[in-house]
């Protein structure tokens, strides 16, 4: 895997075509999202930007229906409640999990890893239901309280071996010293978990900030629209036809905050993947 | 680290605790108290609604008018008639390996690539993850542009070789795959990543002393140290691709010819596409979960390690 | 915002309450038995408009539309509408979780030819008595009309109508030698036309296009050539499919020639819809069979008419939404108060026929917006005479991506003249499930 170091000419030539090759490599994955920006601001037939470079396209998205605004505000209360749910729940289940034995526990926990085994499309009809019988019909925190469940196997999973990757003595210690389990949780092993904690925040966000199946079947009132619904709804006119261009703007609009997110936690995220556990 | 994570230190404490004694209660007591939120949210919105999903399975529920009475088993019989159904699922399965072997080595290759710091290798490392933060939909929604005839970078190219990358059932295949891959290397080459930094660098040195070439590495201490890794990956990418329905509803629509039409298009056609009955969608996401269950333990049982014990 | 409704409380979902839930959702789940459907609404004739908050669901691509008379309605009403509108490939997937569930909004709209379907599951209510009180109801587009009538009552009324015309590229006609102010009368003048286009050898120039991938195009372009030449594409009841008819082979024929020909558009083969009408739109096509509903996107000169048969006629097919009052909506005689409105001289006029839409009532053809036009009034005088079919499988027929009547075009038209038969059999099975 190591490479000699490559100062001397030689070396140079040598490295050119794994220069090459892995400039190459990131430029595909680099080129689809570039030149969606691009078409994006640039003129095309059938879409808000005929003439000229511009920001047609954002301006169709911008007085789309109740304002792109409107659809930000609640695409962001969706994605942030759910995230804040999905952290407290999986902070203390994957405590649980991890520190525990108790009734039930093994069960327990292949229940909350089979979420991601079921075609969610079905799971709606009866979640569509179930909300209604909630009183949660038509509402924003209906639809956080779903996305959090269909969190929970990731983010359980991650906090319990980032729970488990710590030291025992730790609590232990903790425990001695005369904290109660919950003192403990607090003060000692909640910044050692701080990294797997980011990571389940960031996913839950990303997923959340993104989903359009359960809004879509969960939400009635075109106020409570999220963002990814109103680009969808923006892309078919007439007939089927597609506005190419309002396609572009929203999946713009759509990855902008989670590509700077992802890429501001990127650190944390890598050390959260790495608390240990991974490992086996 | 799923594969092992029932053995160990749970059998070892049940073991232990085997007298009941007032501080196991008091630990189970706690136990639940913490896990309790989990354990809500499971039991309200996921098994709650799984049993009205084998409820559904079970009776005569077209979409528009609801629950008519159990007709059990005529769904499942359904299921079994539908002209989709063997298509379907050979599709899928075709599908599901395609895009894990290529996932996965992908992954493995460029993890390998990027997994030394330096800046251009931070650099790499942040392009290839950051199409793991867009959606799913959002990815098949760009790619469904992207690859468009009319308004895709390459519209001139296809008209000129009257080729189109959604036309042809193979050509939808790679295409559907090539996005796949593009949305997903990123974050598989993360979890090798970790993966890779667990394994204790003296082995290396110690293979290099050996005079062992980098294949031989590769083969021997690489690979079966990433054996936990490379097992959870598979597990996570078989789970996905089994399920994979966003890409496919966006990007083929199922066609062209009905050539790519997997279980959960399926699924999602039965219930809102035409038949709307959602008995006979629900049987089949009741045979697709038995399926999903099933193949998850075989993968467990086949990545097991036995030296483990 | 509001974003909590608080209707059964939070506070009962405990895990004690789970079994609440359980029998909640047992209960819930013979919902369409009692939903009585087909209960009949009477009202006074012009309904209620006492401040009333109504709810309207339709699909994305009516949205323009559905806005212009909703607005236009709250302006001059005390009730008020709130439009939803919701994709359109997912719509029917919204309409059934809240059918399921009696959430169904006051008012909504269906793509016309699910409206037998809809219809028949008990979704809208009977309004025959107060359709019958009005004056101008033998004027109101009997396509429409009929598709909502199931064993002689009335549900629905046409919301926007969607037609399928014979529109032609001018400058491209008058460059092959065509007469521009002429509409080819036949189908087979049709195909002449469009290989004379081709013809013309210009980079990016065809004849014609289609959607040969887009079931639901072919339904709306292909259907008007049969019954153009006086033949149908289904028996009376929609229970038998009948495209083994001179009329139909003749109008496949005509297309395999074309398509034999490359006097079609190739990206045609694969389109499955979404940019089906995109070439004609960017003046690259000559002419072809295309919705009147983007007559007033076109930004260059087109000539308009109905669609022709084989040996000659003029046919359309009456597409579009109709929309009627739900099962679940407590507020009828307001919501009637909506649709009576929608009917009137003044809805008609001043908010469709203003925007360039069809009107759906025969006897307002010829209004003060279309004059100024004559290719609206065309497309107006052409809808009287166009046909909605109606049978109850009919997404699934032909509307859905794995549909057999897909695979009867591509086998027909795209290979050398395959057996209609089996795919008519497969066809009518799926019809009459």
């Amino acid at each position: 895997m190591r490479h000699p170091p490559t100062t001397s000419i030689a070396g140079l030539v040598f490295r050119t075509p794994y220069w090459i090759f892995t400039g190459g490599l990131a430029v595909i994955f680099l080129f689809p999202l570039g030149w969606t920006a691009a078409a994006s601001v640039s003129p095309h037939a059938g879409t808000n930007q005929t003439d000229g470079w511009g920001f047609g396209n954002y301006r169709t998205l911008a007085d789309y229906q109740a304002g792109i605004w409107q659809y930000l505000v609640n695409s962001a209360f969706v994605s942030l409640t759910t995230v804040v749910l999905t952290l407290a729940i999986s902070l203390l289940g994957g405590y649980a999990f991890a520190r525990f034995t108790f009734p039930g526990k093994n069960v327990l926990f292949l229940t909350t890893l089979a979420i991601l085994m079921v075609p969610y499309a079905t799971m709606l009809i009866p979640l569509y239901v179930l909300l209604n019988q909630l009183g949660l019909q038509d509402s924003l925190l209906g639809v956080a309280l779903v996305l959090t469940m269909f969190q929970l196997p990731f983010s359980t999973f991650m906090m319990r071996i980032s729970f488990e990757a710590i030291p025992r003595e730790l609590d232990e210690a903790a425990l001695v010293d005369g904290c109660s389990s919950w003192a403990a949780l607090w003060r000692v092993l909640l910044p050692a978990v701080k990294p797997g904690l980011i990571t389940v925040g960031l996913f839950a966000f990303l997923t959340t900030w993104n989903d359009f199946m359960a809004p879509l079947i969960l939400i009635n009132d075109s106020n409570r629209f999220t963002l990814p619904l109103a680009v969808s709804n923006l892309r078919v006119q007439v007939q089927g036809v597609i506005d190419y261009g309002a396609t572009e703007a929203g999946v713009v609009v759509l990855a902008l905050p989670c590509i700077v997110l992802f890429l501001l936690l990127q650190r944390h995220y890598v050390r959260g993947f790495m608390s240990g556990a991974f490992k086996g | 680290m799923g594969v092992s994570m029932m053995s160990g230190r749970d059998r070892r404490s049940r073991r232990r605790l085997s007298p009941p004694s007032p501080a196991r209660r008091g630990e189970a007591v706690k136990g639940w108290l913490y896990v309790s939120p989990t354990a809500v949210f499971v039991a309200v919105l996921f098994v709650v609604p799984l049993l009205l999903v084998v409820r559904m399975s079970l009776s005569r529920w077209p979409l528009l008018t609801g629950d008519q009475g159990v007709n059990a088993p005529d769904n499942y019989t359904k299921v079994f008639n539908n002209r989709f159904f063997a298509d379907s699922v050979v599709f899928t399965l075709k599908y599901t390996v395609l895009a894990t072997a290529l996932l996965i080595a992908l992954g493995l290759g460029l993890a390998l690539l990027v997994q030394e710091s330096s800046r251009w290798k931070g650099l790499l490392r942040a392009s290839f993850l950051i199409p793991s933060s867009l959606g799913l939909a959002s990815a098949s929604l760009l790619f469904y542009v992207l690859y468009s005839p009319f308004a895709g970078p390459a519209a001139d190219l296809m008209e000129k070789l009257g080729w189109t990358f959604l036309g042809s059932p193979n050509a939808a295949l790679f295409s559907t795959v090539f996005l796949i891959v593009w949305r997903f290397a990123g974050f598989y080459m993360l979890l090798m990543l970790v993966g890779l930094q667990g394994i204790p660098a003296e082995l290396y040195e110690a293979a290099r002393i050996d005079g062992a070439s980098r294949w031989q590495t590769f083969r021997r201490i690489t690979l079966p140290l990433l054996r936990p890794t490379l097992a959870l990956t598979t597990i996570m990418c078989v789970t996905g691709s089994l399920l994979a329905f966003e890409q496919f509803y966006i990007l083929t629509k199922g066609g062209p010819d009905n050539s790519t039409i997997t279980v959960v298009q399926l699924i999602y056609t039965m219930a809102f596409q035409g038949q709307n009955d959602l008995g006979v969608a629900a049987a089949l996401s009741v045979i697709a979960l038995i399926a999903l269950v099933v193949i998850n333990a075989m993968q467990l049982r086949a990545f097991h390690n036995p030296d483990e014990k | 915002m509001k974003i909590f409704h608080r209707r059964g409380g939070l506070r009962s979902v405990t895990v004690v309450g789970l079994s609440v839930a359980v029998l909640a959702l047992a209960a819930c789940g013979s919902g369409g038995s009692d939903a009585a459907p087909g209960a009949a609404v009477s009202v006074a004739a012009d309904g209620t408009d006492d401040g009333s908050q109504l709810t309207l669901w339709t699909r994305a691509p009516l949205e323009k539309q559905a806005k212009l008379l909703v607005e236009a309605y709250n302006k001059s009403h005390k009730n008020q509408v709130t439009l939803t509108v919701v994709p359109n490939d997912d719509y029917v997937a919204k309409v059934g979780a809240a059918a399921g569930s009696k959430g169904l909004p006051d008012l909504f709209a269906a793509d016309i030819v699910y409206v037998p379907n809809w219809v028949k599951q008990g979704l809208f209510r009977d309004i025959s008595a107060n359709i019958d009180g009005l004056g101008f109801k033998d004027s109101i587009n009997k396509g429409h009309l009929g598709a909502g009538t199931v064993d002689g009552k009335q549900h629905v009324l046409p919301f926007v109508l969607d037609l399928s015309m014979l529109f032609w590229n001018k400058a491209l006609f008058k460059e092959a030698g065509l007469d521009p102010n002429k509409a080819p009368a036949t189908l087979e003048e049709y195909a002449a036309a469009a290989k004379k286009i081709q013809a013309l050898g210009k980079k990016d120039v065809y004849g014609t296009a289609t959607g040969l991938n887009c079931g639901g195009c072919l339904v709306f372009t292909w259907f008007p050539s049969v019954w153009a030449a006086g033949g149908q594409v289904m028996n009376g009841d929609g229970t038998q499919a009948n495209f083994t008819s001179d009329q139909s082979k003749k109008v496949f024929d005509t297309w395999r020639d074309l398509w034999k020909s490359g006097a079609v558009l190739p990206s045609s083969k694969d389109e499955a819809g979404p940019t089906w009408t995109a070439g004609f739109t960017e003046g690259k096509v000559g002419l072809m069979f295309y919705p009147a509903t983007l007559l007033s996107s076109t930004k260059f000169d087109v000539g308009v008419a109905g669609i022709p048969g084989p040996g000659g006629g003029a046919s359309t097919f009456v597409g579009g939404d109709g929309i009627g009052i739900s099962k679940d909506s407590k507020k009828a005689a307001q919501a009637w108060s909506f649709l009576n409105w929608m009917m009137s001289e003044e809805a008609q006029i001043e908010v469709l026929a203003k925007d360039n839409d069809v009107v759906s009532r025969g006897d307002l053809a010829n209004n003060k917006y279309a004059a100024k036009d004559p290719r609206l009034v065309t497309i107006n005088e052409v809808a009287g005479k166009g046909q909605t079919p109606v049978a109850m499988n009919f997404q699934q027929a032909y509307n859905a991506t794995n549909s057999p009547w897909l695979s009867l075009v591509r086998d027909c038209v795209l290979s050398e003249g395959t057996d209609l038969q089996p795919n008519n059999q497969q066809i009518t099975s799926v019809l009459s499930q």
